[in-house]
């Protein structure tokens, strides 16, 4: 049980979404009542399992969760907008934005209702709508950079590469360490035909995360995108040797990456206990 | 996940050691004192040897946790994020959206260990 419970809660520390397996390890627990024994954390781990169970369907489960939440802490905007959260697994969008605008009627620096907002609207098939109100809600929470990151990917689906890429820089202005928010940056560069801009990044994506395979593709697309090109006239521009010495670097280090022995070893055991557990 | 380190015996003998030392040093400290206290000594400073038998301590226990810790971490943030992985870094979790098909794998699927 203990272990169940650390397993959790780095899963709440890191953020990924595994509704599976929190639900696999969080059901015994919400259902012996031993989540009780956590003390604090056992609200948390109310609140995760319950998020899961909407992920997987789980209604009955999900429903004990908020009722113990709803006990707990009656009233509270953190336990209305898992409500909200419930009527919108079931579909019932329109009810769970009343219970969002209710609770931005109360306060209207509720940021977690907020968020809902937008997602609502966009699950509602109102993307135009669902950026507006990100906008407007980055227009107060520019540090936030999760809304600019959620905005670039609303965009994306939108196709406006140059709105994306600026919500990409914002990003990257308040998370410069994260090589995955580069690796999306640089691919947008890429997708706009920014290839000079993107060569740039793809080498930060490798400065940040030694050999990331990824970034060593792009760098050999934009490398050879720029060198079968015309060469650039401009100043600013790489030159055509550096080209080729930052191409034949990433082509080896890619070659380090998967043609050592161990690689291939690793790569081979995977895909063997993969095929194994079709 | 770091990978847990075999603990450092010879480490935590040296800790030990050194603590016994520091605390030998500390009750002949007070046996001193009430020593000098009984015969209504005046004098300043301790006798040398309970100073060197504190001073080992200290050297004891300096070179115990060394064996004792495990080993360093890098101090940049990036060789932490490198470790990462992508669902951890790009996820947004107060922007989840049920609008996916979760609802209808595991609707009826039991899950196993």
């Amino acid at each position: 049980m203990v272990s169940a419970a650390k397993v959790l809660q780095d899963l709440r520390a890191s953020a990924e979404r595994k509704p599976d397996v929190v639900v696999r390890l969080g059901k015994p627990l919400v259902e012996s009542g031993a989540v009780r024994k956590l003390d604090a954390d056992a609200w948390l781990v109310y609140e995760q399992v319950a998020i899961a169970a909407l992920d997987t369907g789980d209604d009955a489960l999900a429903q004990k969760c908020i009722q113990a939440l709803e006990d707990k802490f009656p009233g509270s905007a953190r336990v209305r907008r898992l409500h909200g959260m419930q009527l919108e697994a079931d579909g019932k969008l329109t009810e769970a934005g009343e219970i969002y605008k209710a609770i931005l009627n109360e306060d209207e620096t509720n940021v977690l209702a907020a968020k809902r907002q937008v997602m609502l609207l966009r699950a509602m098939g109102l993307p135009s709508e669902a950026i507006g109100a990100l906008v407007k809600y980055l227009d107060i929470n520019y540090t936030d950079f999760e809304g600019w990151l959620q905005l670039a990917d609303l965009y994306l689906d939108e196709l406006m590469y140059a709105q994306a890429a600026f919500c990409m820089e914002e990003v990257l202005m308040l998370q410069p360490q994260n090589h995955i928010f580069h690796l999306k940056y640089a691919e947008i560069l890429y997708t706009q035909e920014n290839i000079p801009l993107a060569l740039k990044q793809f080498c930060r994506v490798v400065e940040l995360c030694k050999d990331h395979v990824r970034g060593l593709y792009g760098i050999k697309l934009c490398t050879s995108r720029l060198l079968n090109a015309a060469p650039s006239k401009s100043p600013a521009a790489t030159s055509q040797e550096d080209l080729t010495a930052i191409d034949l670097l990433a082509t080896e280090r890619l070659i380090a990456v998967y043609g050592s022995g161990a690689a291939a070893a690793a790569t081979k055991a995977v895909s063997t206990k993969w095929i194994e557990n079709l | 996940m770091a990978v847990q380190q075999s603990p450092s015996y010879i480490g935590r003998v040296v800790c030990f050691i050194g603590f016994l030392l520091l605390f030998h040093s500390g009750y002949s400290t007070f046996e001193h004192l009430s020593y000098l206290k009984a015969i209504d000594g005046h004098e300043s400073g301790l006798p040398l040897d309970i100073v060197i038998e504190l001073l080992a301590s200290v050297a004891l226990f300096g070179l115990g946790i060394v064996l004792v810790a495990d080993d360093f971490k890098e101090i940049l943030m990036e060789t932490e994020m490198a470790k990462q992985s992508i669902e951890s870094l790009d996820a947004r979790p107060s922007f989840y959206s049920f609008n996916h098909r979760g609802r209808a794998v595991f609707r009826n699927v039991t899950l196993r260990n």
